[in-house]
């Protein structure tokens, strides 16, 4: 019994997503198909590439609130790029790196103040961000003039929806299937996360300056730059989620793009398993919630769930999914 | 010292842009000598969809037109900031409000409270529970419904597979979905093979709707009820590889979609209008009763009045066509 609590807190989130995954092979004629296969990964790439930075940025026992407003900031950023770019007549694959060049760049700026604010500053992570959730979107919407910005650029939406061929498999339409750019950069960054965290002195330090500062301290750590780095990171991050975002839909709607991004968000890295309290994460398991949560979304389509209860079945989902993993000792 | 720095700078950029934003606030001045000069404040929500920044868009444009009179527009995430912000407008004694409410029920004990403190009450859009209007103008929700549930009808004779997107869940979905509801019943070839929300949002849209194609091999047509809904479901056909031979039902006359309507793109056969643009009624409806003479005024204006939504095709669609509109 006790080892199955371990277990449990260790792969309870592991185990949720298999048993949805079960329950709909079962129930569901079309589930088991190349193509929504793909849509479950692919769906909620852009939040997922920013999960995997939030997790590093818990680890260190911070918080981002400012993350879905920064998407619209760098998105706005990106597309305004693009379209003087083109104006100016460059080509359009210069326009476009231009444009993600932007993005990451004014991503990973922001990111860097949030740090140097909460490091140096001494303000409370979630303090500092909360002034950024409110004041990038409102940049953003000064730079969009409260609407939409539109892409001028043909091949920006051409990139959003472009991919890799998977040999051997097509839709239902018979046209190839397709797995996205954004899929690959959500791929990417997890198992670069993953290496960061794992092997590097950098995430040494991050698990350090999360459990126990003073300690970190003590070991000549510099929990400072390392709080920095992370938040620039994470900002970096959404940069790359920006750019993609803005190039599937081919424009930024600035008050619209990004809205509660830092919730889902925040919900995969804590169905995942990773602790608030900072020290303890993962960065699979963020991956896992990510798409754990799509699925959720994917299945009320599905069942035709009516719209005013799915907030109540997702909520569900997270505080079930979470309180498997508690279900040993008090999961710290 | 480091910390002391920053507290310095940071006390120094809040004080620039509160000295920074004196101008735009400072507006009831203006000049002395005219003692027409009508102060009015413009109550919207905030722009979280296209549709609520094409009503600020068209806000800014109306105001132009009555240069004599201070207008003071304020936009509100939730009906609490939207509360606030009547108030804060009270206390700059206008003479009229415009409120297009973000709810409608938080926002009435507050607009009977202006109105029975003499001040004119334009009401736009979403109507309060109890009387506190002098003018209350409306788009037309069930009409919506209904005439673009007639046209799909009838471009499909009467039969095919069909999905239909509904927005966030409020009065105005509701009315909008019911009324298209009792439409398709009429046809009994008419099947909604599946029905969700797109929350009004493009990216939410693609994501239901690419749910939706994966379980649905045959879509004739999908009822999509908002313009940027429209372009998620697009999102999601053009990913799935499965654009032909099924057409989208938008509505609210997004200028991209009006367009595409009017260059005969045969993804968009047609549009339907809920134009953002009756805030501009509603702005125009509070400057002509201030100048005719508010007791006057009132004799003859209308206190209901419902805007009609038109059907949009390749015919019209260029009256509706509004290039320089951000939506």
């Amino acid at each position: 019994m006790k080892n199955v609590g371990k277990f449990m807190q260790e792969y309870g989130v592991l185990v949720a997503l298999i048993v949805f995954f079960i329950i709909n092979v079962i129930t569901r004629d079309n589930f088991l198909t190349a193509e929504n296969l793909r849509n479950l990964i692919s769906q909620n790439a852009y939040v997922g590439i920013i999960a995997i930075g939030m997790t590093l940025v818990i680890m260190t026992a911070g918080i981002d609130l400012s993350v879905g407003s920064l998407v619209a900031l760098c998105g706005a950023l990106a597309v305004l790029t693009l379209n003087k770019q083109a104006a100016g007549e460059a080509a359009p694959n210069t326009a476009i790196f231009m444009a993600a060049l932007a993005s990451v760049g004014i991503g990973s700026v922001a990111g860097a103040l949030n740090g140097i604010a909460i490091a140096f500053g001494r303000v409370a992570p979630f303090v500092v961000t909360l002034a950024g959730l409110a004041g990038f979107r409102s940049l953003a919407l000064v730079l969009g003039d409260g609407g939409e910005i539109r892409s001028q650029v043909t091949e920006f939406q051409d990139f959003g929806f472009g991919g890799m061929a998977v040999p051997g498999l097509s839709m239902q339409s018979g046209g190839p299937l397709l797995i996205y750019w954004s899929t690959f950069a959500f791929i990417g960054v997890a198992l670069l996360a993953s290496f960061l965290l794992n092997k590097t002195r950098f995430g040494r330090y991050v698990i350090a300056v999360g459990a126990n500062e003073r300690a970190a301290k003590y070991s000549a750590i510099n929990i400072q730059m390392v709080r920095v780095a992370a938040y620039t990171l994470l900002g970096g991050l959404v940069g790359l989620a920006a750019v993609l975002n803005a190039a599937r839909m081919n424009s930024v709607g600035t008050g619209s793009v990004g809205l509660y991004y830092e919730l889902d968000a925040i919900a995969a890295v804590v169905i995942g398993g990773t602790s608030l309290k900072g020290g303890k994460g993962r960065i699979w398991g963020t991956v896992v919630g990510v798409v754990l949560l799509t699925m959720i979304s994917n299945m009320m389509t599905a069942y035709r769930i009516d719209t005013d209860w799915q907030g109540l079945v997702r909520g569900a989902v997270i505080l079930i999914a979470v309180l498997l993993q508690r279900s040993g000792k008090d999961g710290k | 010292m480091l910390k002391n720095l920053m507290t310095l700078a940071a006390g120094a950029a809040i004080l620039g842009l509160t000295v920074g934003c004196q101008p735009g606030t400072d507006v009831g001045n203006g000049t002395p000598a005219d003692d027409e000069r009508f102060v009015v404040g413009v109550s919207i929500p905030a722009a979280d969809h296209g549709w609520t920044a094409g009503v600020k868009w068209w806000a800014d444009e109306a105001k132009k037109n009555y240069p004599n009179i201070d207008w003071i527009i304020e936009d509100a995430k939730s009906p609490d900031e939207q509360i606030t912000d009547l108030e804060n407008l009270r206390s700059q004694n206008v003479d009229a409000l415009v409120i297009l409410a973000t709810e409608s029920a938080p926002l009435t004990p507050m607009a009977k409270q202006l109105h029975d403190a003499g001040i004119l009450i334009i009401n736009v859009d979403r109507g309060f529970t109890e009387p506190a209007a002098d003018v209350f103008i409306e788009g037309d929700n069930a009409a919506f419904g209904r005439k673009s549930a007639e046209y799909m009808a009838a471009k499909l004779n009467g039969t095919g597979k069909i999905v239909v997107l509904e927005g966030i869940p409020s009065t105005v979905n509701t009315a909008r979905v019911e009324a298209a509801a009792k439409v398709f019943a009429q046809y009994p070839g008419i099947e909604i093979v599946a029905q969700d929300s797109g929350m009004w949002n493009r990216e939410t849209s693609e994501k239901v709707m690419q749910n939706i194609l994966v379980a649905n091999s045959e879509i004739d047509a999908i009822w999509a009820s908002d313009d940027d809904m429209a372009l998620g479901v697009e999102n999601a056909l053009r990913a799935a590889g499965r654009r032909d031979g099924v057409w989208i039902l938008g509505g609210a006359g997004m200028k991209d979609i009006v367009k595409r309507v009017m260059d005969g793109d045969p993804l968009y056969p047609a549009d339907i209008t809920y134009p953002p643009s009756m805030i501009a009624v509603g702005i125009h409806e509070a400057a002509s009763i201030l100048r005719a003479g508010r007791a006057n005024a009132l004799k003859y204006i209308p206190k209901h009045i419902v805007l009609d939504v038109d059907l949009v095709t390749p015919d019209n669609a260029a009256d509706y066509y509004f290039p320089e509109s951000v939506y």
